[in-house]
């Protein structure tokens, strides 16, 4: 199987940048993204909710809002109807109890860790992500730059998944305004 | 005799030293400074010219309502114009200049319009449009065209650099439980006692130091205690925004914020903004902003050495700037007799004019045992001196007016005329302020959606009650928000010891005065009551007449006093004459900081295939199609884009040719009502679509209108794969949504854009097939039986990539999409492509898609504009009549049944030669004007033809104008050009090249 190539392949170059001092953010690409996911119908939300925490290696699926990581992957809820299994590579469920998609090459991911993570997000997301409202295993969709992301901020800092066709473009107004924070690019 | 720094005194460190330019010349000040008060501090007097008359100006105050000292900062690229010199912190190599004058502020050959002045009053541009009289009485304004370039250039104030901006600026977004506006006692006790209760509290303010009227305050007791609040506020963690201005409230507590990041900085971290833009969501508001001192409209009330009282006590006392040695201080309320004896403390020579009849006793006592001359029934006429002032006549009570008596020999005057809420912000928010008589100042209410006033913002007057109204609007807020909080009892409004006398201007019979009311926009007493004359009545009508608070400081300066002046014109009180309302921004917002990063590469997202790199490697030129980029063609040597895109053309129909078309719209449609889902949406049948086979499919619009085109694949009993047009993906997809969410809730249906997950490349071309059969891991899926016209097989690439091929064509040659993840777009391409070049193939871009299309007569979103029904797309029989489907209905309305609807057509020059333009308007030959008969919509060369043709739509279709030319008119480029109307299947129409 050839390698995949990323959206910021190319145009990534890993290294410390910015503002002297300190390195108060950092970036990093998370390779190889696999991404289920997996819809209900209304009236199947616990079946397909049990089959995707089963997918996912959890005791159960998350509210909407939230996610769970499980022991093979993560699940985070993306819609009322709707989870995403990261890191799952293939999942299976009726046709009768749901559906499920592969997205794994339509986003993504990118990783932003530091003590001024949240400051440089909002830079440019109009999200509330002080920890009163948006603690660890929190997700929302929102708009960066016009652009619909998913926000997942999972235990190693902040999960940004952006369509790929963008996200080079949003990789650099990120990087850009990350630059005055002191900025590790992993 | 001008102002001078004290020896002693002020939150200047005098142990540093700051060096800058005005007018190129150097000087120096402190940390500390603003530029105004080092400007002050270094004996400068004039140091602006005024709007219109080019009056010589001083510093008129120590805040964002300056109208006086307006200065250009910055020079080359980083010239910034109409700085208010109060608010420019100074810093090492600051250069600052005077503007609206020439040769400069100090002697200005403009100072000419003054003396003109009777001729250039209200209204004097709005007059200029009726022309030169009597020449051009009733005629028009055709001298004006000349003049007003003259006027214009007579007029203003600074200009802005004509380079390009060099810096950055950004956008923020933040959050908070409360938002306070304002770092004086109401706003730093309400902070804190909102912080104290548990909120999570944001602190606003536009100077670079915390306290408010506490900075302007002299003795150790302020002073500690301002220290004092700023520590508990760190303590509590509020967090603190300095030289950050709220300029703007909307809705649902969204508070529009400017930061000046690095405006006071000399060598500022280059990474850095400029300035940030802060959005501010907050739950709960305290606008604790202050108040502003008026003025008083007498005789050159604009002179250098004239200014608000309370701004000479902030000089003296935070400056350590004696604004002059004589000083006169006029007041109409107790507030100036602090500022009065501040100075006479500090060594000036004071005379307080008191326009009321008696003195406020404990006060007047303080300034007594200061030194203070006291006058009472007094006020000022007429300052003397041009560039500077060196006397003032006087007025006195008589009966209901003034008589002139009497001057005095003074070199600075300081005028407090009442206070004005800043109820800037509140008023934003759609409520009108209410006028207070007894504190003769407009109030905004208390309290309004999650909104408070607190301070003197709310009418207190009194520090300490400023204070206590700050920790009660924050018990409010807390309370407000769950926390447990006392409730405190409030005094009454205002607070001082004897009543404030209104006073606006000062008249006296037989005397001719300019008395400025706002002295930005040079608007006078005289122009207020000239509107009045001339008829104008609602307060509207009368700011925009004599351009009233329309200047930069939005009128801060003059509108009470301008309202003042129209009510006694009408014979009626304030409240009757209404008040203007106050819309953001409160002070000037750049034009850099509202875009932030949205410029130059960032000024939209750029939405690249995962080809893209592919394609440049290989020679694309690249051009938008939306937010898309796209390759337009790929020249080879020293192609031009229409040889290039002829060549791409030939070569595709001749053997191959490669098309990135990963823009195309994909959406996955998947569950057990799937089928029933698209049966509904599109006008074809797709009950009985077969798994592995697509189907060209149009949707309607409710309104019967055509909303896109596309192929949809079945991939299984349950899923579909559904292609959309670029231009229409996102419309399609809300649509899609729409539809499930709202009115079919009872179909199992999902719709998940993939537009994303799949890359996309045209295989198009006689030797389509053969390129393809060497690249899939098994060549017998290609087999022209096992893969038929409209086939769709998922199979995979070399090396394993998946792959999902559709044989459908866009050329109307043997073509083939193929789609891989994303990830694999490169890898798919450096597959086909070695072989395609075998072939003698070629990479084609939009241009030359666009050309075969156009030959084909396939429509795209340039011809599916809204207007066009199904059967003007010349695809009536898609449209099944044995099914409903959305917009089945109203299709069948008559209008868009009519026979001589405008149908797509092909078009051919009549001269083969010539050619002619997309958005030209078809016309008959003997009526070439009004709508015509039709448009073109897309034009190419056709290699297959051998001239330029075209596709639009006209009346009635090509049939009807069987045998007639037509006018291709297009007036403001190509003109005229006789075109024949043909059928827009202008190559291969009985489609055997695409089914072979």
């Amino acid at each position: 199987m050839v390698d995949r190539i990323s959206a910021l392949d190319g145009h990534y170059q890993s290294g410390r940048f910015g503002t002297d001092g300190d390195t108060d953010v950092g970036l990093q690409l998370i390779r190889d993204l696999q991404l289920q996911q997996v819809a209900a119908w209304p009236d199947t939300i616990k079946k397909a909710a049990d089959a995707a925490a089963k997918a996912a290696g959890a005791d159960e699926a998350p509210a909407p809002g939230k996610a769970i990581s499980g022991e093979r992957g993560a699940i985070l809820r993306s819609e009322p109807l709707k989870w995403w299994l990261v890191g799952v590579d293939s999942m299976q469920i009726d046709s009768g109890q749901g559906a499920v998609l592969d997205l794994s090459h339509s986003r993504t991911q990118i990783r932003i860790t530091g003590p001024k993570s949240t400051t440089l997000l909002n830079r440019l997301l109009p999200l509330d992500l002080r920890d009163t409202n948006f603690r660890e295993g929190a997700v929302a969709s929102s708009a960066m730059h016009h652009v619909g992301v998913t926000l997942w901020h999972s235990a190693s800092g902040y999960e940004l998944f952006i369509p790929r066709g963008f996200a080079l473009s949003i990789w650099e107004i990120l990087f850009e305004s990350a630059l005055q924070f002191g900025v590790e690019v992993v | 005799m001008s102002a001078r720094r004290l020896p002693s005194g002020g939150r200047i460190d005098r142990s540093q030293v700051i060096r800058f330019t005005w007018d190129d010349r150097a000087m120096s000040g402190h940390p500390g400074d603003s530029l105004a008060s080092a400007l002050m501090a270094n004996g400068e007097q004039v140091l602006g010219r005024s709007f219109k008359y080019h009056r010589p100006r001083g510093v008129m105050s120590a805040g964002v309502e300056e109208s006086g000292a307006m200065v250009t900062v910055g020079e080359g690229a980083r010239q910034d114009p109409n700085v208010k010199a109060p608010m420019q912190e100074l810093f090492n190599g600051l250069t600052a200049t005077g503007q609206n004058a020439w040769p400069n502020v100090r002697f200005d050959f403009g100072e000419v319009n003054d003396m003109l002045g009777r001729f250039l009053v209200a209204g004097f541009y709005y007059k200029t449009f009726m022309g030169i009289p009597p020449f051009e009485w009733g005629k028009g304004t055709g001298a004006w065209m000349w003049y007003e370039k003259f006027i214009r250039k007579a007029a203003g104030m600074g200009s802005a650099s004509r380079e390009a901006d060099p810096d950055h600026y950004e956008h923020g977004h933040d959050f908070c439980d409360l938002l306070v506006v304002g770092s004086g006692p109401a706003g730093m006790s309400s902070a804190l006692a909102a912080a104290e209760a548990g909120l999570d509290v944001m602190l606003i303010e536009q100077d670079w130091e915390l306290g408010g009227s506490f900075l302007s305050q002299t003795g150790s007791e302020s002073k500690n205690r301002c220290a004092d609040m700023v520590a508990s506020l760190n303590n509590a963690g509020v967090r603190i925004m300095l030289r950050t201005t709220a300029f703007g409230l909307y809705d649902y507590g969204v508070a529009g914020l400017l930061e000046r990041v690095t405006d006071h900085l000399q060598n500022p971290d280059r990474y850095q903004p400029r300035q940030r833009f802060w959005n501010i969501r907050a739950k709960q508001t305290i606008l604790a902003s202050g108040a502003l001192e008026r003025h008083i409209a007498f005789g050159n009330n604009d002179r250098p050495g004239v200014m608000n009282a309370a701004a000479g006590r902030a000089y003296v006392n935070r400056y350590g700037v004696l604004p002059g040695e004589r000083v006169v201080v006029a007041t109409n309320n107790d507030s100036a007799y602090k500022c009065a004896i501040d100075l006479a403390c500090a060594g000036a020579d004071v005379t307080l004019l008191d326009a009321r009849s008696t003195l406020p006793g404990e006060l007047a006592e303080q300034a007594g045992e200061a030194g203070v001359s006291l006058r009472t029934n007094t006020v000022p006429l007429k300052a003397k001196g041009r560039s500077s002032v060196n006397g003032l006549e006087l007025a006195v009570v008589s009966g209901s007016g003034w008589r002139a008596r009497g001057a005095e020999s003074c070199d600075a005057v300081l005028v407090s005329g009442g206070w004005s809420p800043v109820v800037h912000l509140m008023s934003h928010r759609g409520v009108k302020p209410k006028w207070d008589s007894e504190n003769a100042c407009f109030l905004a209410p208390s309290r309004h959606e999650t909104i408070q006033m607190a301070g003197s913002a709310a009418g207190y007057w009194r520090a300490a009650d400023c204070e206590l109204s700050g920790i009660a609007a924050g018990s409010v807020a807390a309370s407000a928000l769950g926390k447990k909080a006392k409730t405190l009892v409030l005094p009454p409004i205002g607070g001082w010891d004897l009543a404030i006398k209104p006073v606006y201007e000062i008249r006296v019979p037989g005397k001719k005065l300019k008395c400025l009311v706002d002295p930005q926009h040079d608007v006078t007493a005289e122009d207020i009551r000239l509107a009045h004359r001339e008829g104008f009545v609602s307060v509207e009508h009368l700011k925009r007449y004599t351009t009233l608070g329309m200047a930069t400081d939005g009128g801060k300066m003059g509108n009470v006093i301008g309202l003042a002046l129209m009510a006694e014109a009408l014979g009626r009180e304030i409240p009757e004459v209404g008040t203007t309302t106050f819309r953001p921004p409160y002070t000037p917002v750049s034009i850099g900081a509202l875009r932030g990063r949205s410029v130059d590469k960032h000024f939209r997202p750029l939405r690249r295939t995962p080809m893209h790199d592919w394609n440049l490697s290989h020679g694309a030129t690249m051009t938008m199609a939306g937010l898309w980029h796209r390759p337009w063609y790929f020249a080879r040597l020293s192609e031009t884009i229409s040889e290039a895109y002829v060549r791409e053309t030939e070569t595709t129909r001749k053997t191959v040719g490669l098309c990135d078309v990963t823009s195309l719209g994909k959406i996955a449609v998947q569950g057990p009502d799937a089928t029933e889902f698209l049966n509904r949406i599109y006008t074809n049948p797709f009950a009985k679509l077969p798994i592995g086979k697509a189907r060209y499919g149009i949707m309607l619009r409710d309104d019967g209108f055509v909303m896109d085109d596309g192929t949809t694949w079945r991939l299984s009993e349950t899923e579909y794969f559904m292609t959309t047009t670029t231009a229409h993906a996102g419309k399609v997809m809300v649509w899609l949504e729409e539809l499930l969410q709202t009115r079919w809730q009872d179909l199992k249906v999902h719709v998940t854009s993939v537009s994303e997950q799949w890359a996309g490349c045209a295989v198009a071309g006689p030797e389509s097939r053969k390129v393809l059969a060497a690249c899939v891991e098994d060549a017998s899926v290609m087999d022209n039986e096992a893969f038929p016209f409209m086939g769709v097989i998922e199979t995979k690439l070399q090396g394993g990539i998946p792959c999902r091929i559709a044989r459908i064509s866009f050329s109307g040659e043997l073509a083939y999409e193929t789609y891989v993840p994303s990830d694999y777009a490169a890898a798919m391409m450096d597959l086909l492509w070695p072989k395609a070049e075998q072939s003698g193939g070629c990479l084609y871009g939009l241009e030359a898609l666009g050309a075969m299309r156009i030959e084909k007569g396939h429509v795209t979103g340039a011809e599916l504009d809204g207007r066009v029904t199904i059967e003007d797309a010349g695809l009536g029989k898609m449209a099944s009549p044995k099914k409903s489907f959305i917009g089945s209905a109203l299709r069948s309305r008559p209008d868009m049944t009519r026979e001589d609807r405008p149908k797509l057509v092909g078009i051919f020059p009549k001269d083969r030669s010539q050619t002619f333009n997309a958005g030209a308007i078809l016309c008959s030959v003997d009526q070439v004007s009004g709508l015509g008969e039709g448009w073109i919509t897309g034009v190419t060369h056709s290699p297959a033809k051998g001239h330029w043709i075209g596709i639009g739509f006209i009346s009635g279709g090509h049939q009807a104008w069987a045998e007639k030319t037509a006018i291709a008119a297009d007036p403001v480029r190509k003109g005229d050009v006789e075109v024949e109307i043909v059928s827009p299947h202008m190559y291969d129409p009985s489609g055997e090249k695409m089914y072979g």
